[in-house]
């Protein structure tokens, strides 16, 4: 990859915020038409555009791109614009509306999934109220195909990807403001909708929660796909050592849940072993002990 | 690290009115105290005009709380000088008891009756709800010290609104002491800064002055009747921050259009046939 060499201090800062960190920023997404595209398609990028809100980037021209030939160009938009994500939307009469979805890793691609929309409803369509910029979406994925099948599992993790947002230690319950779920129904098709939480009083501490969809909807059928090759996968995966978790040793938990910690003893010095403290047993030289008795007779 | 644009798509639209780095700070919200939207007290200056909204922002865009104009203050008995400081801090003022007396805070959070020109931002109560917080958006204006973005700042938390604010920008502080003279300041918020500048003129040169101050004069203003003025306003907003729509003159719904309507096909052909008719007869004219 190009190097680029700092000449004064704004750009050295600003390069330094693109450096490879033990905890990486929150991951841009760029949301880009391809050369064709037509109102679903272009609506579906705002729509996913503003649920990425405020990391992301929206290229409002077209561009000449065909992700899966060609990935010049994406490596030249992600060095650019420091993004990892691309969504690529394009429109023809042998793919019609399209939707690709990239993740870079390094600023290569890493891997690709092509997915066409079959019906959309976009966000403006939903009469509700919508959710705040910046919030941590919750997650469903209903469908056992997304532990089993490869590519609804990399379409699982590229989602998650997409709307992970900032890692937090905590979060307010109120703060969570919307979920996405994403059902399979079947082999190549995949359902993606957004609720808004709702949250009314209860009788209990934690509130009602109702569900109102809020937008967008889309029924997606899952298309062409590039999978990432396995040594460069583990390398994208991997966690640096001083984010693992330190292994504790010797605690377990048990079957009723209860945390078990085992502690091993040394083997204990016996001579050193501090018994009652009686008299008789004090030590002292023969002598001494002669000495006194005999005087006690004495006295007898 | 996403760069400046991250609000890209509105670029277009706004044409370059936006910092869209300050934006970003002031529009997200801190991860785990969530949930009640970030409020912006957003003040922006026009020529004749000072336009206080409160805001916050949604994926679909950025909602509007309240907003108060600086046009509105001649029903609280300011009738001229709607730009300078005195009318901002006034403007300020109205924005702050109108959002608390929507939210119901109004009576809990009175803020200071009686400013003096010194700072005391807005202080949590034990027994009432927590105050409503917002935060300062500037836009473009520069932040310079004594600017009038600052007297909006002072009026709205004045009026009972928690900003975060120190007092290093407004008029009175000097930079060499790094102190505030309050005086000064009180001064500016009952626009004594501009009743000074009244009797400077009138007493060096009266015609200047009818000039500059021909408003005040025609509305029978002098440099005494100003603090008194501002007070007045000040309880007067307090009493009632209501807004009250202008009453319409007329029906605006069949204003007269201005722009063109389409010719229909008909129209349209008559109208060529005529341009070659004339055409036709300006070359006859040029063979005879």
């Amino acid at each position: 990859m190009l190097k680029i060499t700092p000449k004064n201090a704004r750009t050295r800062r600003i390069l330094q915020k693109r450096e490879p960190k033990i905890e990486e920023n929150v991951k841009t997404a760029i949301f880009i038409r391809g050369n064709k595209t037509n109102q679903i398609v272009n609506e579906a990028l705002t729509d996913l555009c503003s649920l990425k809100k405020p990391y992301s980037i929206k290229f409002s021209k077209k561009n000449n791109i065909r992700p899966f030939e060609d990935e010049t160009s994406l490596e030249f938009f992600c060095q650019k614009n420091d993004a990892s994500l691309f969504v690529i939307g394009s429109h023809s009469k042998k793919k019609p509306n399209n939707l690709v979805f990239v993740r870079m890793f390094d600023g290569q691609v890493l891997d690709m999934i092509e997915v066409g929309i079959e019906k959309s409803i976009p966000i403006k369509d939903f009469k509700t109220r919508k959710c705040s910029i910046d919030v941590k979406p919750l997650f469903i994925f209903n469908g056992e195909l997304f532990e089993s099948s490869q590519i609804h599992k990399t379409f699982k993790n590229m989602l998650l990807d997409v709307y992970r947002g900032k890692t937090v230690k905590s979060i307010d319950l109120k703060g969570l403001e919307h979920v996405i779920s994403v059902t399979a129904v079947s082999n190549n098709k995949i359902y993606f909708r957004v609720y808004i939480v709702q949250m009314t009083k209860s009788d209990q501490k934690t509130p009602r929660i109702e569900l109102e969809e809020m937008g967008p909807s889309y029924n997606f059928v899952l298309k062409r796909t590039k999978f990432a090759k396995e040594e460069v996968y583990k390398q994208a995966t991997k966690v640096p050592r001083t984010l693992k978790p330190k292994k504790e040793k010797n605690v377990n938990v048990n079957e009723m849940g209860d945390v078990v910690g085992r502690i091993h003893v040394g083997k204990q010095d016996l001579s050193k072993l501090q018994t009652r403290k009686i008299k008789g047993l004090k030590r002292g030289t023969d002598d001494d002990f002669e000495k006194t008795t005999q005087d006690k007779k004495q006295k007898i | 690290m996403p760069t400046l644009s991250d609000f890209k798509s509105n670029i277009v639209e706004d044409a370059g009115k936006t910092d869209y780095y300050a934006r970003r700070k002031l529009v997200v919200q801190a991860k785990n105290k969530y949930k009640s939207p970030k409020y912006r007290l957003v003040v922006r200056f026009t020529n004749t005009d000072v336009i206080v909204q409160i805001i916050y922002a949604k994926i679909e865009g950025d909602y509007i709380l309240t907003v108060a104009y600086a046009h509105e203050l001649p029903k609280y008995g300011i009738k001229i000088g709607l730009t300078n400081w005195a009318a901002a801090y006034t403007t300020g003022l109205l924005a702050a008891r109108r959002v608390l007396t929507k939210l119901g805070l109004a009576d809990k959070y009175e803020g200071v009756t009686d400013p003096d020109g010194t700072i005391c931002p807005i202080e949590a109560l034990d027994d009432a709800p927590r105050p409503f917080k917002a935060f300062l958006d500037v836009g473009l204006k520069r932040t310079s010290t004594g600017s009038k973005v600052f007297a909006v700042l002072k009026g709205a938390s004045d009026g009972g609104i928690f900003i975060p604010h120190s007092e290093n920008r407004f008029p009175g502080y000097d930079t060499e002491s790094k102190k505030l003279d309050s005086e000064v300041l009180r001064k500016y918020i009952y626009g004594g800064h501009v009743a000074d500048y009244m009797r400077l003129l009138q007493e060096e040169d009266d015609e200047k002055y009818k000039r500059q101050f021909s408003k005040f004069i025609e509305a029978g203003v002098s440099a005494d009747d100003l603090e008194d003025i501002y007070k007045e306003a000040h309880a007067k907003i307090r009493a009632d921050p209501k807004f009250t729509p202008t009453q319409k003159k007329g029906d605006y719904k069949v204003f007269k259009k201005f722009t063109k309507s389409r010719l229909n096909l008909k129209q349209r052909k008559n109208k060529v046939k005529q341009k070659i008719e004339s055409f036709k007869r300006a070359q006859e004219k040029d063979d005879e």
